[in-house]
């Protein structure tokens, strides 16, 4: 056996790596059944074949055959002659496993007995070549070491099978049991067989070589079948040419011809051997096991005597050092013997060092790190020194300046330095996560359940020691999924769901922690049953069971007890070692959540902390204390200056919210949530005060509480009320940390906003654990302690109180706001320009564009005109009634032609012009004047809205001449009064404006509701109802369904008004009621429908 | 802090264990010198708002984050008085540093095993179940606490 030591670590490592590979790999390769992914089989034969490849050139030879056998039936599978049937697939995994067993304990592996598993992948490959395609019944025992007789027998069943043939050399010497399965196959694919000698030393050694890139160069142009250390040929110990020669034997198998080979293998000619069919023999019994099998007991038997002499002889000279070195050389059948020799000759060794020696030669525990990191790790530890050096020097020549920039260069590389140690820890879920398919395939096998296991999120990086830490943890919550949660199938469907269950195991980073689900669709538990085995033992009262919720009750299975009796399947089965699960995840910190629906499934969430880290923060204050906020879960910062927090915040039901962006956020103030005694600094006279003040929008007033007495904090600092207000002044801005754990979101008021630091954190004390709103504690740089917030569960504490009517409110105003922006009248607009301003006017007023030339523009009677369509066509310009530029002289002109009271007239206007359809938004004071109803932004620029009607009336008031008379009619026989409903202020000054233009009187109401409210009180004064339909609260359809069912109101007619009338909009209007539509700023159709519904 | 040392003699630990003994309100109380860290006078604690009430709050220890109990408040009497005299108490258990705010520190003395009898129900207001027993010396009367009682949340 190769005793180099690091080579032989540097082979199990590679091995185990390609292991646990190889699992999920096989078991893709098992759902894909006969439609085999031939990239992911290669994968997996490739692995089993560095596997045996190393196993060969390290002298591991019960690897090496275990791993050959594996690889033959690999073959099979990966020429599509064999069909990875799960039974297939698990004598496989068996041998995998075994494997794996085999390099974790690579010292005692050529001792072990695999014939088992050799035997039963030998029947896959004979089942298959005889075409016999039956299922075989596969059992493999778990296997013991088991005594020599039993090889014998085990070999001789071995050799019915008899498919290893012998080579035998020109020289005589013998390649012994290569498979004839392989050699077969290389004949008929027409390659050439080679039998390659390296001498270890000469070729591979002294050329500075490694066997691994040999086989990697090897393995390019074709297959390398079997290899082994001839060591018949190293020659014996009593030669004198001790070592000079190791030849490594390797079977190749190339489509490269003979002459090639030279260059190719870089050897001499006498050293490869091409196969031919007259050298190979049938491997013959006793041939077989002296090459599977003798040839471990050969070298236990040679190495006994030799290691236990040197040990005796080490043990007596009470050098521990040396033995420890020879250690890792006996396999586990010296080691009795070593034990009894020590014993015998000295006292001074105990079996502590001899555990801690073969301790030593475990192969776990080393992580392997990028290179790149460690570079990187090697260029920081160098700044480090270098910069150490300029402090020390700094310091000694007191140059605070020097000191200052070394200082800066320290903290500069500590983080850089901090986070890249982080990196080499962490790594991947994955590790933990993939082993799962195998488990859950296996349960879900051998409980006869068919289940789905989904993997989220393997990417999500953990601490190195987490990831270990979590393992058994999740095992067991895996196991328990498969085993109680998901159904038989059977039972599934008659329970209506899919026979075959679902498992999802995810994980994601979420609040500054790493959560982790597992999720089935099984039967959940029982919340009911639970309690009841609770009380039965003993672990709860009656009494107390009853007074536990739903959620209460679930949790009672992770009490310890509750799982300590017999496995309580009746009780839907979880809770078997649930404490253990929960007392390993409090170690690390974590919590874990259950939540199940009796009949649905269970989740299980784990959450894992971030006390592991070092982690940047936000340190805000309140009060006299320093708190942190993980920048994990902080969104953003806002401050709220003095002069808006009356705009910005507002109260809605019980809660504060504030207004972010367009949205509401909740707001938190952590003064009230943690019950600290908010206190101020009076800005005159320097001394503390409490605060008292309700709520954060509270702003000083007069106000005169319940029993009449006016404030009493007002009265003691009247004085200080003159002059600037001291609520102004920029100390009393608001300072709001924005944070965000799981679905809460919200605004965590605090009193100041310092800096963010990057903090360690540390435990609190076990008085307060039951202080859930801290994650834990840190020290801040000058030595007091900070207590790091732990934003989710804050706002648990608060949703008690506040926070649900906060967060229930905001979703109110939110609906709102949305109903309102809904509501918000959409319009047509037509965009033109006027010289350099920017104007719109309502599109359903146009008639159309048209582009003259200037020179066809005729002057009449001191009126523009323009011979049009047979008619004269006045002409006007915006700047004629409005304060606004005069047009541009230019050759063609643009012409929008409006009509107004059956005429037709044109706007003279600037290009381009464009129709857009946008929701109005109307500033109608700032730039109101005559022919200009007010402005709005469109596209950035402050557009003008021009008012066509008030033009043509300031233009030319005999147009308007009827209604005037109207009007003096109605005044004389009684004004007809309208009701109008219309939440846009701007419209509801509009319409209003045509209405009382013409003699009406007109009630508005700025929503459904109000308007329905008046017309209750007033429906006898009330003639006619127009309404929006569009409006918060109740809209239009509403109003209109609830005047047509009331008896007493049902006459009124209800003309609705709207920017967009639609199908639907009018089918739906139709089936409320609504008498007529008409589209808002159609002036004249409006008031033709409304003197038509009040008979005038 | 006026303090006797007196020396271990090497005589079993039961018989002959030294006690720092201390103040609680009018109480003398005393625990065994060996589970005893620390004793100081840092009072820079950070209060732990929403704390049970005993807790005075977080100290800064070296690095630890130390919970500072009041003593008083623990064993059920009124709050420790802020005094110059006041003391932290620092003392390991279950693998953390806690302190024990006092009232004052008094004399380290030995105890011998004869002279301690069983806690009585009540000893100056502090109910029993505290005590390990108590020891009376000339001139007053030392409740030895358990520690591990006296720390339960």
């Amino acid at each position: 056996m190769i005793e180099d030591d690091e080579i032989l670590q540097m082979y199990i490592e590679e091995s185990l790596e390609h292991l646990s590979d190889i699992e999920s790999d096989l078991l893709t390769i098992e759902g894909d059944g006969e439609n085999i992914d031939i990239d992911i089989v290669n994968n997996v034969f490739r692995a089993a074949h560095s596997i045996k490849g190393g196993a060969g050139f390290m002298g591991l030879t019960t690897i090496k055959g275990l791993a050959h056998s594996l690889e033959n039936v690999l073959d099979l599978i990966r020429n599509r002659e064999l069909v990875p049937t799960p039974n297939r697939i698990s004598v496989l995994l068996k041998g995998f496993d075994k494997l794996e067993n085999l390099m974790n304990d690579i010292q005692a592996s050529n001792d072990e007995d695999v014939s088992e598993y050799i035997e039963a992948l030998a029947n896959i490959t004979t089942s298959s070549e005889n075409g016999d395609e039956e299922q075989l019944e596969i059992e493999i025992k778990e296997t013991e070491i088991i005594e020599s007789e039993d090889i014998t027998t085990d070999d001789e069943s071995q050799s019915n099978n008899s498919f290893f043939l012998n080579i035998t050399l020109a020289d005589g010497r013998v390649f012994p049991a290569v498979s004839q399965y392989s050699v077969d196959q290389a004949k008929e694919d027409g390659r050439f067989i080679y039998l390659v000698e390296y001498d270890l030393i000469k070729d591979i050694h002294n050329k500075n070589k490694n066997p691994t890139e040999i086989f990697d160069s090897l393995e390019k142009t074709g297959a390398i079948i079997d290899s082994r250390i001839d060591f018949d040929s190293v020659g014996t110990l009593e030669s004198n040419q001790l070592f000079s020669t190791i030849p490594f034997q390797m079977l190749f198998t190339s489509i490269l011809e003979p002459d090639m080979t030279t260059t190719l293998f870089d050897l001499e000619e006498e050293y490869i051997h091409v196969i031919s069919d007259d050298m190979l023999s049938i491997s013959n019994e006793t041939d077989e096991v002296s090459g599977m099998k003798a040839m471990p007991q050969k070298i236990v038997v040679a190495t006994k005597p030799l290691d236990s002499a040197k040990i005796t002889k080490h043990v007596v000279k009470s050098e521990p050092k040396i033995k420890a070195k020879i250690q890792p050389a006996p396999g586990k059948k010296s080691e009795p013997i070593l034990e009894s020799e020590t014993m015998e000759h000295t006292n001074e060794i105990d079996n502590d060092s001899i555990n801690s020696m073969n301790m030593s030669s475990k192969p776990m525990g080393s992580l392997r790190v990028n290179v790149n990191l460690l570079d990187t790790l090697m260029n920081l530890a160098g700044e480090l020194v270098l910069s150490r050096n300029q402090l020390i020097q700094g310091i000694n020549s007191s140059n605070a300046k020097a000191t200052e920039l070394s200082s800066q260069r320290i903290d500069m590389i500590t983080s850089e330095l901090q986070e890249a140690i982080m990196r080499t820890r962490m790594q991947p879920i994955a590790n933990v996560f993939n082993k799962f398919t195998r488990v859950v395939r296996d349960l879900s096998q051998e409980l006869g359940k068919s289940i789905d296991l989904i993997i989220e999120g393997k990417e999500v990086e953990l601490d190195k020691t987490i990831i270990e830490a979590i393992n058994d943890p999740l095992t067991h919550l895996v196991r328990n999924s498969v085993d109680h949660g998901i159904e038989l199938p059977n039972v599934r469907e008659s329970a209506g769901k899919k026979p075959t269950g679902k498992i999802v195991l995810k994980a994601f980073h979420d609040a500054g922690q790493v959560n982790i689900m597992i999720s089935d669709d099984g039967k959940g538990l029982d919340p009911d049953k639970i309690a009841t085995a609770a009380v039965k033992k003993g672990l709860m009262s009656e009494q107390q069971v009853s007074e536990l919720s739903t959620k209460e009750k679930i949790d009672l299975i992770l009490l310890p007890g509750f799982s300590t009796a017999e496995r309580v399947t009746d009780v839907s089965g979880r809770g078997v070692g649930m404490d253990v699960v929960v007392t390993n995840l409090e170690k690390l910190g974590g919590i874990i959540e259950i939540e199940s629906k009796t009949g649905k499934g269970t989740d299980i969430q784990i959450k894992l902390p971030l006390t592991l880290a070092i982690i940047p923060s936000q340190i805000i204050s309140v009060g006299n204390e320093k708190y942190a906020i993980p920048q994990v879960n902080l969104d953003e910062l806002l401050r709220i200056p003095a002069s808006q927090v009356k705009d910005r915040i507002e109260k809605v039901g019980d809660a504060d919210v504030v207004r972010l962006r367009g949205n509401l956020l909740p707001l938190l103030n952590l003064a009230q949530v943690l019950g600290i005694k908010k206190s101020f600094v009076h800005p005159e006279n320097g001394l503390e005060y409490p605060d008292k003040r309700e709520s954060i929008a509270d702003r000083r007033s007069n106000r005169v509480d319940l029993n009449g007495n006016s404030e009493s904090d007002n009265d003691s600092f009247k004085e200080d009320r003159t002059g600037q207000d001291r609520r102004y002044r920029a100390a009393s801005a608001i300072n709001i940390a924005v944070v965000s754990a799981g679905v809460h979101k919200y605004g965590l008021v605090v009193d100041e906003l310092k800096d963010s630091e990057e903090i360690v954190v540390k435990p609190l004390g076990r008085h307060l654990k039951k202080c859930s709103g801290y994650a834990g504690a840190t020290i801040m740089g000058d030595g007091k302690v900070a207590l790091i917030l732990d934003v989710s569960n804050l706002a648990q504490m608060a949703e008690l109180t506040t926070m649900a009517e906060a967060e229930r409110t905001a979703k109110a105003a939110r609906a709102a706001e949305e109903a309102r922006d809904k509501a918000k009248d959409k319009a047509s607009l037509l965009l033109f320009k006027n010289g350099p301003e920017h104007c719109a006017a309502p599109l359903n007023l146009v008639e159309r564009i048209e582009r003259i030339p200037v020179s066809s523009i005729e002057r009449v009677s001191g009126k523009k005109v323009v011979q049009y369509r047979g008619g004269a066509l006045p002409l006007y310009e915006l700047s004629q009634v409005a304060n606004v530029s005069k047009l541009p002289e230019t050759e063609q002109q643009e012409i929008i032609v409006f009509t107004v009271k059956g005429r037709e007239l044109g706007l003279m206007v600037t290009p381009p012009v464009d129709a857009v359809e946008i929701a109005l938004d109307i500033d109608d004071s700032t730039l109101k004047q005559i022919g200009i109803n007010g402005s709005m932004i469109i596209d950035g620029h402050t557009t003008l809205l021009v008012d066509i009607f008030d033009i043509v009336k300031s233009l030319n008031p005999s147009w308007f001449e009827d209604e005037k008379l109207a009007a003096a009619d109605m005044q004389e026989s009684g004004q007809k009064v309208i009701l109008f409903a219309e939440d846009s202020a701007f419209f509801r000054n509009q319409v209003k404006g045509f209405m009382t233009d013409e003699g009406y009187r007109v009630i508005t109401a700025e929503d459904g509701e109000i308007a329905w409210n008046i017309l209750k009180e007033r429906h006898n004064e009330i003639d006619l109802v127009v309404t929006d339909l569009e409006m918060p609260n109740m809209d239009g359809f509403e109003l209109t369904a609830k005047i047509k069912k009331d008896p007493a109101l049902s006459h009124f007619n209800v003309i609705a008004l709207t920017s967009l009338a639609s199908d639907a909009h009018v089918k739906r209007g139709k089936e409320v009621g609504i008498d007529e539509y008409e589209i808002k700023l159609d002036r004249e159709n409006l008031m033709k429908l409304i003197r038509r519904y009040l008979n005038m | 802090m006026a303090s006797k040392i007196v020396k271990n003699t090497g005589t079993p630990l039961e018989s002959n264990t030294e006690l720092a003994t201390f103040y609680v309100g009018k109480a003398l109380c005393g625990i065994d010198i060996l589970s005893i860290q620390e004793i100081n006078k840092n009072f820079d604690v950070t209060t732990v708002p929403q704390a049970p009430d005993y807790v005075v709050g977080v100290l800064n220890l070296r690095g630890r984050i130390v919970t500072i109990l009041d003593l008083g408040k623990k064993l059920g009497l009124s709050q420790i008085e802020k005094d110059k005299r006041n003391r932290n108490i620092i003392v390991r258990s279950q693998d953390e540093h806690i302190g024990l705010m006092v009232d004052a520190i008094s004399d380290v003395v030995t105890a011998e095993k004869d002279r301690i009898e069983p806690a009585p129900s009540n000893i100056s207001g502090l109910k029993g179940r505290f005590f390990k027993g108590v020891m009376k010396t000339k001139t007053s009367l030392i409740g030895i606490l358990d520690i591990e009682e006296v720390l339960k949340d």
